[in-house]
């Protein structure tokens, strides 16, 4: 970055959940809450461990307020999430290295070490 | 049967569904957008539109960027960094607004698409998706026992394969890529087209040289 | 946890996981009213009037007994009004008199029809 493009960012102030809070290869667990009456994070996910693989641009909207008409507002970063099929279902049968990848919105993860 | 002597038509007295009234839902539809329209929240040039646009997006799409990418390396490259700006240089426009993610199919690896939760699905590209796709079958098993069900549609991938089954739940959808079959070196564009599948391109069955678009 | 905590929990959609029959590749060719209903939901989320999640939402507030029992433009038809009940842009009673309206549309032009079965 040229020594003027930088400068002009100094001091620049972001919105709230304008800058993801993960990154690419972050281990991350999804929460493990219940909602009743709408959401997007399948029940067969909940606290489930898996890796960040691709944080999804743009920023948008949580489509779980999305479904009760709210669609403006503060938005945060979806990330494409993969989880190991065995991390799921402890049976499973296939290769030890077959995966689930699902979107999640970033109220939905946090970071954890690993 | 009615006496046909005010009118002419040409259809065969034994098409029972003209004289059949149609269904409560049927109904339903017409009644809410009939209402609508006079409320003019929308006109019905819109509808008869948008059915034109939704009868236009067909798997043929789909085939088109597929056998691009097969035949044109930095197509493909761009295609995989953003599947929908890609499917824009062919002209095939995103009217839903959602973001496509292409997932490449290769020696290791083999990819499928689900929505568990209800159809997600990349209609821009490959049209409406089939019932099956929709059904409780396929969604429920596809993210438990993916080998198990790609076994039913006769595709079997070996265990040093990896396995990836992406679940849709916002607004990325997915197109897999799938790999281009052998022997095909000699073929243009339009002939691998050809060759590429809805069902390919959902993930569950590879591309032959047997089977065309012909026998989804 | 009780029978009906779970009920109340997992969205009638939610079926990532549960057990689940072979597959059956059906597919069928639209009904028309059926590619209308499409139609109808994009132009309505063109509109702003009831966006895809939305619908989806409203799909879900159907419950278990209809999600399992209706089709999956009847879900979206009848989804579609309760949405546009509760957003006060039409009412019960107009989509019941015009329901009775195009009934009677129908059976004037067709004098020697029959019900749907």
């Amino acid at each position: 970055m040229s020594k003027s493009v930088q400068s002009l960012a100094t001091g620049l102030v972001y919105a709230l959940g304008e800058k993801p809070i993960f990154k690419p290869g972050d281990a991350i667990r999804i929460l493990d809450r219940s909602p009743i009456g709408h959401y997007r994070v399948p029940i067969y996910l909940r606290g489930k461990v898996g890796k960040v693989e691709t944080v999804i641009e743009p920023v948008a909207v949580d489509n779980e307020e999305e479904g009760f008409g709210r669609n403006a507002g503060s938005r945060r970063h979806y990330y494409r999430v993969a989880v190991p099929m065995s991390e799921i279902w402890p049976d499973y049968v296939g290769s030890p290295r077959d995966g689930l990848y699902i979107e999640v919105y970033e109220t939905w993860l946090e970071k954890i070490a690993g | 049967m009615s006496e046909h002597t005010h009118h002419d038509h040409d259809h065969p007295h034994a098409e029972i569904s003209q004289s059949e009234r149609p269904g409560f839902y049927d109904i339903m539809e017409t009644a809410i957008r009939e209402l609508l329209i006079e409320k003019k929240l929308f006109g019905a040039d819109e509808i008869r539109h948008q059915i034109e646009l939704l009868d236009s997006r067909t798997p043929a799409l789909g085939a088109k960027v597929v056998a691009r990418a097969w035949i044109d390396p930095a197509f493909k490259s761009r295609l995989l960094a953003n599947g929908r700006t890609a499917c824009e240089e062919l002209g095939i426009s995103f009217y839903d607004d959602t973001q496509l993610i292409v997932l490449e199919n290769t020696e290791k690896v083999h990819n499928l698409i689900v929505c568990t939760l209800c159809s997600c699905y990349p209609r821009p590209v490959l049209g409406l998706p089939p019932d099956w796709y929709k059904l409780k079958p396929y969604r429920s098993r596809a993210v438990t026992e993916p080998r198990a069900v790609l076994t039913e549609f006769g595709t079997h991938i070996p265990d040093d394969v990896e396995v990836r089954v992406s679940d849709s739940t916002a607004m990325v959808r997915y197109l897999v890529l799938p790999m281009r079959p052998k022997g095909t070196d000699s073929y243009d564009e339009e002939q691998l087209a050809a060759l590429i599948t809805r069902d390919a391109m959902i993930g569950v069955i590879p591309v032959s040289l047997q089977t065309g678009r012909t026998a989804q | 946890m009780t029978q009906t905590e779970k009920l109340v929990k997992r969205l009638p959609n939610d079926i990532g996981g549960l057990p689940g029959d072979p597959i059956q590749r059906i597919e069928h060719e639209l009904e028309p009213w059926e590619k209308r209903c499409h139609a109808l939901a994009d132009v309505l989320d063109y509109h702003k009037i009831i966006n895809t999640e939305e619908k989806r939402c409203g799909v879900e507030a159907l419950g278990a007994e209809m999600v399992g029992k209706l089709s999956y433009y009847e879900r979206w038809i009848v989804a579609f009004a309760n949405i546009l009940f509760r957003k006060g842009i039409l009412t019960p009673t107009e989509l019941a008199l015009k329901t009775k309206e195009i009934e009677a549309r129908w059976a004037h032009e067709h004098p020697d029809g029959h019900e749907h079965r």
